[in-house]
């Protein structure tokens, strides 16, 4: 029946109706400006490629306005940049934060000065879990895409039918798809980035190389050690293995990030290592990572 | 759910193909019927000379004649004489929401009948984008809401978008008829506007204007002389010595007839 077509079509409208006052479109880089949302009153989260100057960033709210912004910091491993404005705007209803199910509808939002408010649909085409990005950082999710991400739009709130926020919109993660950076990483993230002005990252100041163990096992040979780094400190010796970190096994260097990832700076953590063939256990003081720049 | 084959055939049967007569240029577009008695609305750059001939859904065909061509909108009226035709339904483009569904109908690089679907992506000042995928022969074709309602016009793909003329713009010129033309095509350059097309019996060219003559002044502006309502518009250009300034007095009457 096509009063069944015209009530979903009503209802996608109704959910862009409801997401759009949320929604800005953000001027930091030529030619295209790109879209971000409201996280909480007066801040504004959007990706954080879209963010090419740290100066004289404006966005265009809802009404049409467009008023300066401040850039508070950014994260490029997680493609998240967060943006403040004195303007009254804050966040939409509760976000979606469970998994969404591949091939629930979505929209993604976006806003542009010359014609307002802008929408695309498609489905969630994947979900999955933690996932790394070749940026470096974290996601809680991996949320993929089968939808147009348009310039303008990209940084905009990908929405599901009942305009509930589940991610921020990026094309900068994957080659292949768009992607919405979860609301879960965008509450991390955002809250490190308002109360510190940027992202600290654990860091043990070793350099690594992957090995084979007799035992088929798999560990992570220090190759080089920066001196009184974190590792250094601890004890670490060049040519130990390091096997676990914080009871997780390490194999590959991503998953020692990954596991570093979820340590904060002055942590201490407990890492088991072969040194001449024997097990041994140290406990290191988790640094934080120099930022580049 | 069967609803979008539901409301696609109704729209099918009120699209047609147009065949350019004379055939060399091989380009078709699409057409959407407009009344049962003959009207068909296509893009202005599909029906360009004085006839053509339309192909309806079933594959009947009927020479038509362009009874009105409006090439600052894009759009065009054909005539022609053919039975009971089944008319598209119009909707209210100011009505459209972003988000809403939308269908177009067209004969995309030669597939008649074909069908597309998307979303309103966003209301612009001149047209109405959609979040569809739109190919050359989708020109002059129907842009229908959920209930199978005509919006807008397909005319162009915009950075990957669908860009149709909203349908409040195409019952303007059935009823009111094109707005007056200078007949001639233009391209910003340094100076303002330079002709590189010009229509011979035009309003231009009868009040000397060449291909090469640079306009000045903004096109917004230019827009304007010519809806004001005035019998005349005066323009001024430049011709190989760019200190001289020249001006010229153009005619355009009251040329407009009401497409319908």
């Amino acid at each position: 029946m096509s009063t069944q077509l015209a009530a979903l079509s009503d209802e996608l409208a109704a959910a862009v109706k409801q997401a759009e006052r949320h929604v800005v479109a953000v001027h930091a880089r030529p030619r295209f400006s790109s879209s971000g949302v409201f996280w909480k009153p007066g801040v504004i989260v959007t990706a954080e490629h879209t963010i090419r100057r740290e100066e004289e960033i404006t966005v265009t709210l809802a009404g049409g306005n467009t008023v300066p912004a401040t850039l508070a910091g950014a994260d490029s491993g997680t493609d998240i940049a967060v943006l403040k404005v004195e303007a009254p705007g804050g966040p939409g209803g509760p976000p979606h934060t469970d998994a969404p199910a591949p091939g629930t509808l979505a929209l993604a939002i976006g806003r542009s000065e010359d014609s307002g408010v802008n929408a695309s649909l498609g489905i969630i085409s994947a979900c999955s879990g933690e996932w790394r990005t070749w940026r470096g950082g974290q996601l809680d999710r991996y949320v993929r895409l089968d939808l147009n991400v348009f310039p303008t739009s990209d940084g905009g709130a990908v929405i599901n039918t009942a305009g509930e926020l589940i991610g921020v919109a990026t094309t900068a993660l994957s080659r292949i798809a768009g992607l919405a950076i979860p609301v879960s990483t965008i509450e991390r993230i955002a809250d490190q980035i308002l109360t510190r002005g940027h992202v600290s990252r654990g860091y043990l100041g070793v350099g690594l190389q992957p090995v084979e163990l007799p035992d088929h096992h798999k560990g992570l040979i220090v190759l080089s050690l920066e001196s009184s780094g974190p590792a250094a400190k601890g004890g670490l010796l060049v040519g130990d293995i390091l096997v676990a970190l914080g009871g997780r096994a390490v194999a590959e260097t991503e998953e020692l990030q990954g596991t570093l990832e979820s340590h904060a700076p002055g942590q201490t953590v407990e890492v088991a290592i072969l040194r001449g063939g024997d097990s041994r256990k140290v406990t290191i003081t988790i640094g934080e990572r120099p930022r580049r720049g | 759910m069967h609803a979008f084959g539901e409301v696609a055939e109704k729209l099918r049967r009120s699209t047609v193909q147009v065949h350019p007569f004379g055939g060399r240029d091989r380009g078709s577009g699409s057409g959407v019927i407009w009344s049962a008695g003959g009207l068909i609305l296509t893009n202005a750059h599909v029906a360009r000379g004085p006839d053509a001939e339309i192909e309806l859904w079933d594959g009947r065909r009927f020479p038509a004649r362009v009874t009105a061509r409006d090439p600052r909108r894009d759009l065009a009226a054909l005539r022609v004489d053919a039975p009971a035709l089944d008319a598209a339904v119009p909707g209210d483009s100011h009505a459209l929401r972003p988000g809403e569904l939308v269908i177009a109908v067209g004969s995309p690089l030669g597939f008649a009948g074909a069908l597309s679907t998307g979303v309103v992506h966003s209301i612009g000042t001149q047209w109405i984008y959609a979040d569809v995928r739109l190919a050359p022969g989708n020109s002059g074709g129907p842009l229908a809401d959920a209930h199978g309602r005509v919006i807008g016009i397909n005319t162009a793909v915009v950075k990957g978008l669908g860009a149709a003329i909203p349908s409040a713009t195409a019952l303007d010129f059935v009823r009111n008829g094109a707005r007056p033309a200078l007949g001639v095509s233009l391209r910003p350059v340094h100076l303002g506007l330079q002709v590189t097309e010009i229509d011979r019996d035009g309003a231009a060219a009868i009040a000397g204007l060449r291909v090469g003559d640079v306009l000045l002044g903004r096109l917004e502006d230019l827009h304007a002389a010519l809806d004001a309502g005035s019998e005349t518009v005066r323009v001024r250009f430049l011709r190989d010595d760019t200190r001289r300034v020249r001006e010229t007095v153009v005619r355009i009457g009251a040329r407009a007839e009401a497409a319908a």
